[in-house]
């Protein structure tokens, strides 16, 4: 127990909070992206045509690079450049689905679940064709899905940031020697758990919100708080194995 | 210092290049291959009644599955450098091993899916198996090779802390979600129910009756290849290009600025000039289209 010694409990039990503040925020930040799954595809529903896991790991593992980058800069600029990171890749995303729809399928947007977008006044059931539930995204899903983009990029970092930390002083005391010769270790490691723990945690918003959902309008947006419960406890346990596994 | 910069605009440049064309191939992969979102209906057709012979191997997402085989072909690569291998040749033998690996997957997925559908008499076709599953590896070969040269680049000429075959899980995974999103609603509505009216959805009470016949015979997976390489794959292409790109410019450019913050500002930046981008297109769509019908009263 030489590392828990050396580091103290204190230390390991605020890693493990910042862990499980990531893993809230990447179940979170999930709930707000349009996801439109399978219907999506085929312009029967509003959303991304893929799946609420992949689309938000695909955001998200875009903001954890921005982050990871940043981490020698300090911990509020890694943060934020993690949450800019996905933001963007989201940006970038959703920009490119509503281009496909509109230039390249001659459908104008629509939401299926509100009558007026909340951020535009737009009106939207006239624009929905007839058998559909609407299409594309309309603005407030867009806004969406870069807040969502922007949580889980801000989690992803998050939790990647306090593994580091806790590995680049845990691992030379393991491996009796400086932290230079650890440092690819002690990165593929905190890298690795983030990627792991970001995807637990898509995961439970994916059953959460039960496959699809617009955006922070739908709904099923206000099933978050449950989802906040199971994502703290899920990081939780991760969280504790990703820091055990250094604590000799 | 400005040859410092100079250099990362130049790798910045090619990376995004490179991704581009990687974003291209892969969604024209994942169509041959009829594996992103519209492939519900592919599955869907056969117990409708429609019996089709399109190569289906959805078992997996675009997502996980480029995350995959990105990981695998940097993995080797990495492996094969470390043995001092040059480090060109050592990520064409590593993408190489990766898209055999997608063969492999591609066949069992097709063998799988469709023999899931025997009961409604939906029939393993040999010959699709023989010249779809090439198709989708020389496809997949060029994603994943230019994929894991842009993490390459990332790595060595960038600086990014991240391993190869680490950054190779993050990439893939962001490149199946791009090509996911930006091909598979065009592949979808226009090309596998091509049959239903342009410019409105697909009706709910049509799935399933997909396109089965071509511009002669039956059609197959390579129509559908052949139809979203001209739209679909390129801009998912852009999509991912986009995104490289612009996560790499905003960091190589300005993180000197303002240590970090000035990387931060920027991005914002570019998220709201492609929100204020989104929202010019949807009121040019709303007014140059026009309503379907009435507004209708709120639920």
């Amino acid at each position: 127990m030489v590392v828990l010694e050396t580091l103290g409990i204190m230390v390991i039990l605020i890693a493990l909070i910042g862990i499980i503040i990531g893993g809230v925020l990447i179940g979170f930040g999930v709930h707000f992206v349009p996801v439109g799954g399978a219907p999506a595809a085929m312009g029967q529903a509003p959303g991304i045509a893929t799946g609420v896991a992949m689309l938000a790991a695909g955001a998200g593992l875009a903001g954890l690079f921005g982050g990871a980058w940043a981490a020698e800069l300090g911990l509020l600029v890694a943060l934020a450049a993690g949450a800019v990171g996905g933001g963007l890749m989201m940006a970038i995303t959703q920009l490119m689905v509503n281009i496909i729809y509109i230039f390249g399928m001659g459908i104008p947007v629509a939401s299926g679940k509100v009558a007026k977008d909340p951020i535009t006044g737009d009106t939207q059931t006239e624009f929905k064709s007839q058998g559909t539930e609407g299409h594309g995204l309309p603005f407030v899903s867009y806004a969406g899905g870069v807040i969502g983009g922007m949580l889980g990029g801000l989690g992803g970092t998050l939790i990647y940031v306090m593994l580091l930390d806790v590995y680049l002083d845990a691992l030379p005391l393991i491996y009796s020697t400086n932290k230079e010769a650890i440092y690819l270790v002690a990165v593929s490691l905190a890298g690795i758990f983030a990627v792991g723990m970001f995807l637990v945690n898509a995961v439970l918003a994916a059953y959460n919100i039960t496959g699809t959902i617009e955006g922070p309008h739908d709904p099923k947006f206000k099933r978050f708080p449950r989802d906040i419960v199971a994502s703290a406890i899920a990081t939780a346990v991760t969280g504790i194995f990703a820091l055990g596994l250094v604590l000799v | 210092m400005v040859d410092q910069i100079v250099f990362g605009i130049g790798i910045t440049a090619l990376a995004g290049a490179l991704a581009t064309v990687a974003g291209a191939a892969e969604d024209t992969e994942s169509d041959i291959g009829s594996q992103g979102d519209p492939n519900s209906q592919v599955q869907l057709a056969p117990q409708m009644g429609y019996i089709h012979r399109i190569f289906n191997k959805a078992i997996a997402g675009e997502p996980p599955a480029y995350g995959l085989w990105v990981a695998l072909g940097a993995g080797v690569a990495w492996a094969l450098m470390a043995m001092q291998v040059n480090a060109v040749l050592a990520i064409i033998l590593g993408s190489a091993l990766a898209v055999f690996v997608q063969g492999i997957y591609a066949t069992t997925a097709y063998l799988g899916r469709i023999a899931s559908l025997a009961k409604f008499g939906q029939p393993v076709y040999i010959d699709i198996i023989k010249s779809m599953t090439t198709v989708t590896m020389a496809h997949a070969f060029v994603a994943v090779f230019t994929t894991v040269t842009v993490c390459y680049l990332i790595n060595v000429a960038l600086g990014h802390p991240f391993p190869l075959p680490l950054l190779g899980l993050v990439w893939g995974i962001a490149l199946g979600a791009a090509g996911s999103a930006t091909g598979n609603p065009f592949y979808g509505k226009e090309r596998q129910y091509q049959s239903q009216k342009f410019g409105a959805g697909v009706p709910i009470a049509a799935s399933g009756n997909i396109v089965r016949y071509a511009e002669a015979g039956e059609r197959n997976s390579l129509d559908n290849g052949w139809f979203s390489s001209k739209l679909g794959g390129p801009a998912s292409g852009v999509c991912f290009g986009l995104i490289v790109f612009f996560e790499l410019w905003r960091t190589v450019i300005f993180e000197e600025i303002a240590n970090g913050w000035g990387a931060v500002i920027v991005g914002i930046l570019v998220i709201l000039i492609f929100a204020v981008i989104d929202r010019y297109i949807e009121i040019w769509a709303r007014k140059t289209y026009g309503p379907y019908g009435k507004p209708e009263e709120a639920a």
